[in-house]
């Protein structure tokens, strides 16, 4: 939070570089590229980095509230449901000609909700957050599977028009990109310029030390599911707008790439450190290992099993690292 | 040739990144002797201990065992060896019983290949009653108080039936009752069995009681071994800090204030019953009593961090409520709690971001930090407090025990509290940074704050307190005034009234 001086070996992009510490994933990110661009020549195409972008859009956004979960050593399995409902409420509203604004931050609000509920009852009841967000993820499928009546939904009124421009481009560029790096900035200014920020790390890196100068740990922890159910909900409304559909089974499974862009970014599963920026560059190797499977060819079931692997992979690496620095 | 050497060091060296743990010691332990091993914080007795139980490889020298050389690569070598250690914080497996702690690793099989619980806890209850501990050896071990878990740290090594039996503070939570019956315990293994004994403790009034002979190490140099008879606490003082520590004198202010804060009638189930006392502006109160008294609950209550049945807190004549921390750090109450690793310090924060932790408004504008104010508040305090640190962005968790706590002081002193409640402030602290820990209290009393001062440690009740109140049971038992005040007349209203 200060700046320090006086580190006289070291100057310019040399010490910037060694107090990077995002610097190791950002290295496998440029490796990654490079290795694609290689094996696959269509991986440098504009039309596959801008679909690359997309997917990298949706994640990083929903990842913003996971790495506020994560900090604070709590988690939440409940977004692939919670995005997936948040875009059916949305898409209802808007099949009822409901004034946009108003149905965004409806849905918006759906989601900080469920991540209030979430945090209520994991801080509140003290029930591991594992379960009470898993049984969120069930729950909240459910809700979805109920207002779609098992349907997808596709036809819109045109008064719904506007809304779906958010899905659209500005020149080349998805407006959804442009979205995600003000969401990002703003997060990250949160986490490492603000007070709140501040107690953020502090509620993760070591609760009973926080309680006792006087942060209501509990109340963080609820303010990090809300935040954490809003991101993934503005992540559900971003693909609807794209997508002018949604499906009852959409966001299944998208806990796990979310979880894994935060891990890979860095962020600590014990909670206590973790950074925005480390969180989109994971998010960013998510996309690109993702869409890298597609254009190599590897079947769906195939690229599940390696996202496994690569968090297995950042979460060793990550624990060797530390061990070797102490 | 001295002869009966059990353990020798030869040239033990060991580096770490950027530090000389240890460089080049060389001592010996006789066998059925209790060594005590000291030295201030970073002396390198934690690396002698590691190195010796096989946690550590040194990078240099060697270690003989009666006569031939051994080589521990690993903990179990050691073991092997007949050597056993009880770590000063070794984890316990808190949702196993007694038994199953104390036979941890040793596994007794009965007939069938199933462990022998029948035996396991026939054996745990006749070890259980030479420490005088009545527990079941099923009873689970979160149950247990600290100072019986540390109990059972020390059975679970000595069942091993070792030959040489290494000890790492293990008085640091016992009461003095419990230290007795362990140090018994110790001489009659070391009479009977020729048990021989490495003992590392910072209390150096227990290492006269205990020890054999005395090792004084220091910034990881052998600086010598002393037979106990011939030498006084001030010679070991001097050999481990090279310099004389006035640690039994403070010049004393004799007018205090007005009352900063009234306690009447302060209840929380059986802990605390009735209490009540006041504290002035200016003045040192110190909080006596053993081990469960309800000293530390006492501060906790004051600072809102436990729920009380029943009390009212007067702060300045005006009588206020006290529901939860914040309250209390709204009415300028600060605490320094007797746990630093796991109540006070944020390990994977720097020095700067743990000492401004309570004064984040301070430090910033509609929730938004103000570099400068940061920067400029946390050098003022590592500036008048000397603090060691190679930045302020160095990570808390890389300072001394001493430097974390001035870390830990200065946090709260930046809100400008009125009242400073400090539990066990100088706990885990080498003997330099201790004096300079106290002197900081003095001084702090001298401009005018209230300091409730709670210490297991006598002399340092003694040294500093205006006026010490002592517990026992939940209750105050006693109140003297620092002229009045003896470790004889404070034990005795402690244990007996």
């Amino acid at each position: 939070m200060t700046k320090v001086s006086g580190n006289t070996e070291l100057s310019g992009f040399r010490l910037f570089w060694s107090r990077f510490n995002e610097r190791g994933v950002l290295l496998v990110l440029i490796g990654l590229c490079i290795i694609l661009s290689i094996v696959t020549p269509n991986f440098r195409q504009v039309t596959n980095v801008i679909n690359i972008t997309r997917q990298i859009a949706e994640i990083s956004i929903a990842a913003i509230g996971m790495t506020y979960v994560i900090i604070v050593a709590e988690i939440d399995l409940s977004i692939g449901s919670v995005y997936g409902l948040c875009a059916m409420i949305a898409g209802k509203m808007l099949g009822r000609n409901i004034s946009i604004p108003l149905v965004i931050i409806m849905a918006i609000a759906v989601g900080a909700a469920i991540g209030l509920f979430n945090g209520a009852i994991t801080t509140k009841l003290k029930v591991p957050a594992f379960i009470v967000t898993l049984s969120v993820l069930a729950l909240a499928r459910g809700a979805v599977m109920f207002l779609a009546e098992g349907y997808s939904l596709s036809v819109f009124p045109t008064s719904a028009n506007p809304f779906f421009a958010i899905g659209g481009n500005i020149g080349r560029i998805p407006i959804q990109i442009f979205i995600m790096f003000v969401l990002l900035t703003i997060a990250g200014i949160i986490l490492a310029k603000t007070t709140f920020g501040f107690k953020i790390y502090a509620t993760g890196g070591n609760k009973v030390a926080a309680q006792l100068t006087g942060i209501n740990t509990d109340r963080i922890k609820i303010y990090c599911f809300m935040i954490c159910g809003a991101t993934a909900a503005i992540s559900g409304i971003i693909s609807l707008a794209y997508l002018q559909s949604v499906h009852p089974s959409a966001g299944t499974g998208r806990e796990m790439d979310v979880i894994a862009a935060v891990i890979v970014g860095g962020t600590y599963l014990y909670g206590g450190r973790g950074t925005i920026l480390g969180t989109f560059i994971g998010a960013a190797i998510i996309g690109v290992v993702r869409n890298g499977m597609v254009l190599i060819g590897i079947p769906a079931y195939g690229q599940e099993a390696f996202i496994g692997f690569v968090i297995l992979i950042a979460v060793i690496l990550d624990t060797l690292l530390r061990r070797e620095k102490q | 040739m001295e002869k009966n050497i059990f353990i020798e060091f030869e040239n033990i060296t060991k580096f770490f990144p950027g530090v000389k743990a240890l460089s080049e010691v060389s001592f010996f332990i006789r066998k059925g002797e209790i060594h005590a091993l000291v030295g201030e914080n970073g002396a390198g007795k934690s690396t002698l201990i590691n190195i010796c139980s096989g946690v550590l490889l040194p990078n240099d020298g060697h270690i003989l065992l009666e006569g031939s050389q051994v080589k521990f690569n690993a903990p179990k070598d050691a073991e092997r060896h007949k050597i056993s250690t009880v770590f000063q914080e070794i984890p316990v497996c808190s949702n196993m019983s007694v038994s199953q702690n104390i036979f941890l690793g040793a596994d007794p099989k009965s007939r069938f290949g199933f462990l022998d619980n029948t035996f396991m806890n026939k054996e745990t209850i006749r070890l259980l009653s030479i420490f005088h501990i009545k527990r079941k050896p099923t009873e689970l071990m979160k149950n247990l108080s600290l100072a019986e878990q540390s109990m059972i740290q020390i059975l679970r090594a000595v069942n091993n039936e070792p030959d040489f039996l290494i000890l790492d503070e293990p008085t640091s939570s016992l009461s003095i009752e419990q230290k007795d019956i362990l140090f018994d315990f110790l001489k009659k293994l070391r009479n009977e069995r020729k048990l021989t004994v490495l003992y590392v403790s910072h209390r150096l009034e227990e290492i006269f009681e205990i020890a054999d002979r005395i090792t004084v190490l220091k910034d990881g140099l052998y600086i010598n071994t002393v037979n106990t008879p011939d030498v006084n606490i001030d010679n070991i003082i001097n050999m481990m800090v090279g310099r004389d520590i006035d640690k039994y004198f403070y010049e004393k202010s004799k007018h205090f204030g007005e009352n900063i804060l009234e306690v009447t009638n302060l209840s929380r189930g059986k802990v605390l019953q009735n209490i009540s006392f006041s504290i002035r502006k200016g003045e040192i109160l110190g909080v006596a009593g053993l081990q469960g008294a309800g000293r530390t609950e006492l501060g906790r209550a004051i600072f809102g961090a436990d729920k009380i049945d029943s009390g009212i807190f007067t702060i300045y004549d005006k009588k206020v409520q006290i529901k939860n921390v914040s309250n209390a750090i709204n009415h300028g109450i600060a605490m320094i709690s007797e746990n630093r690793r796991d109540q006070g310090i944020i390990p994977f924060m720097t020095v700067s971001d743990n000492l401004i932790m309570v004064a984040l408004k301070k430090v910033s504008k509609f929730g938004y930090f103000i570099n400068n104010r940061i920067r400029n508040l946390v050098k003022t305090y590592v500036n008048n407090f000397s603090i060691k640190v190679s930045s302020p962005l160095q990570k808390i968790a890389n300072l001394s025990g001493g430097n974390q706590q001035k870390v830990i002081i200065s946090r709260w002193l930046a809100n400008e509290p009125k009242l400073l409640i400090c539990d066990e402030p100088t706990r885990g602290i080498d003997v330099g940074s201790k004096s300079e820990i106290h002197s900081l209290i003095v001084n702090l009393a001298k401009n005018g704050m209230a300091v409730l001062l709670i210490s297991s440690e006598l002399p340092e009740l003694l040294s500093i307190c205006d006026r010490i109140i002592i517990m026992r049971n939940g209750r105050i038992t006693g109140e003297l005034e620092h002229k009045d005040a003896t470790e004889e007349k404070i034990m005795y209203m402690a244990t007996a009234l």
